[in-house]
């Protein structure tokens, strides 16, 4: 959710993010078969403008520079008509796309440094806002400043899925773009022909596979019968994929009947074996935002572009281990400081340094300040220009 | 002598008559149309009579195997009856039919064939080059079959059972691993739809008294499917949706046919009814789905009766067509009834 922001504020990160693509312009991705695709921008008064179409990465590149969107999208999907509306449009496939994000990774240190914001007077609170206690407004926005250990969950997390796309789905390293969102997740995008085509329910089934969603006893050829249960090992053994997995887990020796057999009446029959295998699969499945995937008229952030809730760039990420998103992301410079007001107490880390903000006003580099007003905890103090 | 394909055998075409080898061998004997005026062709005509009154009368396949041109001469004399019957119903449950019968073979070919070469070779012509599905058997286990991810997917969606979901299956590499059965199971609708198409783009100019004689006789036999008209604008847009399709002769996934029964029961119609309403399902057995609406009933089995499947199921079942009228119910049963 993103709502519009004040003039002043708004007018210091016009100004800086017009720097920004001034300077950095050509970091901004150039999408392959860039006429097929659709292009959309959501402003700083946050209204999104879709269904543009550019053919040259330099008009865009000028369209950007002129207008100075605060978050820019590009479709994974290539079209015919990209401008036409979306019934319209004459669909010709779209690339297999994945979001790794903190919401739908649940961690227990997320609470420390969560926030919810009034979009009207900005009042913050750590706890959970259904409406303002300050003006009563119910348009709440929830932002997180991720810590070291949700970096480190994410970056884990998107490993998970590459090592899933890679043994399960053969997808190869040089067939995945890999990057971090530019706020609080991972983008996995997937270049290759034979997914192109695929249809929403396809994706829906591809990703329930990664989440480990719907996994049945009768996979592994255990089927309810009159007597409880009975096992037929299938044709295709227990060597591959989600059985793999599971028969692993459950300390199974591969391919044999008796054993599975044998674990089954210790844990109590068909019921129990499907608990458990609910409990592995929620265990290995990966966590994924799985609207992301299914969605195959999505409009999604450009890599090299700015992320309008963070000030922070959407990257590519070469070696996840080395990738650190709140040093590697921050192109905004710390030669010039500027006063800004913190809405609430806040400590964080970027650009290499520990910040250890009060709620008073305070002089803090140009990167700080960008971070801090994108993600609606700062404003820019009254004396700053 | 006319040479048939070097490829596949004569058997293989008595049993895959609709394989381009097939249409080359007619064309190639220099037979007319004209030629089923003579006695001696009536046997094959009577043979394909048989065979559409196996699938529209009785609702079973057709599983008799003659020599290849007594079988390739009576697969096209039942495509030009049945494209003189031209009755869509009729059109879809006769390649309904066809298309079960093509698949108990290539099953048993897939199963049985010992000849690694020629199981390739039925896969390629009929996988790969009829319906563009790259199929390999595993070097491994011979009746282990693999094919890429996306060809699984493009065909698996379209069954809602949780056994086709992706994560049921062995999946590495890129490939999910499948049987005979599996495999095949999947190209069921390519099949259906190549039978069905077949007729319908035949151009027969003039069409043989002696097959328009039996093709008369028989047209004259059937009896049209009942169309459920009665107050269908009262039912939920779920069920409403499920009968129109049924009225088309659609062939109802297995979800469908449950949540319609289950439905039909619940609102206070009688297993007969219920019996009745799937008539025009294309695969239509009475013996069969009196069997299964009785089991729903509670009348047979466990002696359960079963409920009408809940709207969040349907939703993930893809049977849900929601409108503002479905706002607050949670069984399409409430349909109606809950303001």
């Amino acid at each position: 959710m993103k709502k519009e922001i004040n003039s002043k504020n708004k007018d210091f990160l016009v100004r800086l993010f017009k720097e920004y693509y001034f300077k950095n312009i050509g970091i901004l991705s150039h999408p392959n078969q860039m006429h097929n695709r659709e292009f959309g921008f959501m402003t700083f008064d946050g209204k999104v403008i879709r269904h543009l179409s550019f053919s040259k990465i330099g008009s865009l590149k000028a369209f950007i520079i002129q207008n100075v969107p605060s978050d820019i999208f590009c479709s994974n999907a290539y079209y015919q008509f990209p401008t036409f509306p979306i019934t319209e449009k004459c669909w010709k496939g779209a690339d297999l796309i994945f979001d790794i994000d903190l919401n739908d990774i649940l961690l227990p240190c997320q609470k420390e440094h969560t926030y919810y914001i009034c979009s009207n007077c900005s009042f913050v609170s750590k706890d959970v806002l259904t409406s303002c206690q300050e003006c009563h407004n119910t348009k709440i926005l929830k932002n997180t400043i991720p810590c070291f250990r949700c970096i480190n969950s994410l970056k884990k997390e998107t490993k998970n899925l590459l090592e899933f796309l890679k043994k399960d789905f053969g997808i190869q390293r040089q067939n995945l773009e890999v990057s971090f969102s530019g706020n609080t997740g991972f983008h996995v995008v997937v270049f290759q022909n034979n997914y192109l085509l695929l249809d929403s329910k396809s994706r829906s089934d591809i990703v329930g596979y990664l989440m480990g969603k719907n996994l049945s006893p009768e996979s592994l050829g255990v089927s309810k019968d009159k007597s409880g249960y009975k096992v037929k090992v299938p044709l295709s053994g227990f060597s591959y994929g989600w059985r793999k997995r599971i028969v692993e887990k459950m300390k199974i020796p591969e391919g044999s009947k008796d054993n599975l057999n044998r674990f089954i009446k210790k844990i109590g029959g068909y019921q129990s074996l499907k608990n458990e295998m609910d409990k592995i699969s929620y265990e290995v499945g990966l966590k994924l935002d799985p609207q992301v995937t299914t969605d195959i008229h999505r409009i999604f952030r450009m890599v090299g572009s700015l992320n309008g809730k963070s000030g922070l760039t959407k990257i590519v990420c070469y070696d996840l281990d080395k990738f650190d998103p709140l040093n590697d992301s921050c192109f905004f410079e710390n030669d010039r400081n500027v006063d800004i007001s913190i809405n609430t107490p806040l400590k964080f880390n970027i650009k290499g340094k520990t910040y250890d903000l009060d709620k008073d006003t305070s002089t803090v580099p140009i990167s700080v300040a960008v971070f801090l007003i994108s993600k609606r905890l700062a404003n820019l103090a009254t004396c700053s220009s | 002598m006319i040479v048939l394909s070097i490829i596949l055998g004569k058997d293989d075409l008595a049993k895959y008559p609709f394989l381009e080898e097939a249409g080359t061998y007619i064309r190639e004997s220099h037979f007319d149309l004209d030629d089923f005026n003579r006695s001696e062709f009536l046997h094959i005509i009577e043979r394909a009579i048989k065979r559409i009154e196996f699938a529209l009368i009785q609702g079973k396949v057709f599983n008799d195997l003659e020599k290849y041109d007594i079988e390739l001469f009576t697969f096209l004399v039942s495509l030009i009856i049945m494209k003189y019957i031209d009755e869509d119903w009729a059109i879809k449950r006769f390649s309904l039919f066809e298309a079960r019968r093509v698949e108990k073979f290539l099953i048993a070919d897939l199963l049985k064939e010992k000849d690694q070469i020629k199981k390739n070779l039925i896969i390629s012509r009929i996988f790969r080059e009829l319906f563009q599905l790259d199929v390999e058997s595993d070097p491994k286990k011979t009746n282990l079959f693999k094919m890429n991810i996306s060809d699984y997917l493009q065909r698996a969606t379209q069954f809602n059972e949780e056994e086709w979901k992706l994560i049921n299956r062995a999946v590495d590499n890129g490939y999910v691993y499948l049987d005979g059965d599996e495999t095949v199971r999947l190209i069921r609708s390519e099949i259906y739809k190549l039978m069905y198409n077949k007729i319908k783009n035949m151009n027969i100019t003039k069409i043989p008294e002696q097959i328009k004689t039996h093709a008369i006789l028989i047209k004259n036999k059937l009896t049209p499917p009942i169309k459920y008209h009665r107050h269908i604008t009262e039912f939920p847009p779920c069920i409403k949706k499920a009968l129109e399709l049924l009225n088309k002769s659609e062939n109802l996934p297995h979800s469908a046919r449950f949540m319609l029964a289950t439905y039909m029961l619940s609102s206070g119609k009688s297993v007969d009814e219920v019996v009745l309403l799937f008539q025009n399902a294309p695969d239509f057995n009475e013996k069969i789905t009196r069997y299964q609406v009785e089991h729903l009933a509670g009348k047979k089995g466990s002696q359960t009766k079963y409920s009408v499947p809940a709207c969040s199921k349907l939703v993930n079942e893809n049977l849900c067509y929601a409108t503002i009228d479905c706002r607050g119910i949670t069984n399409p049963i409430q349909f109606g009834r809950k303001k």
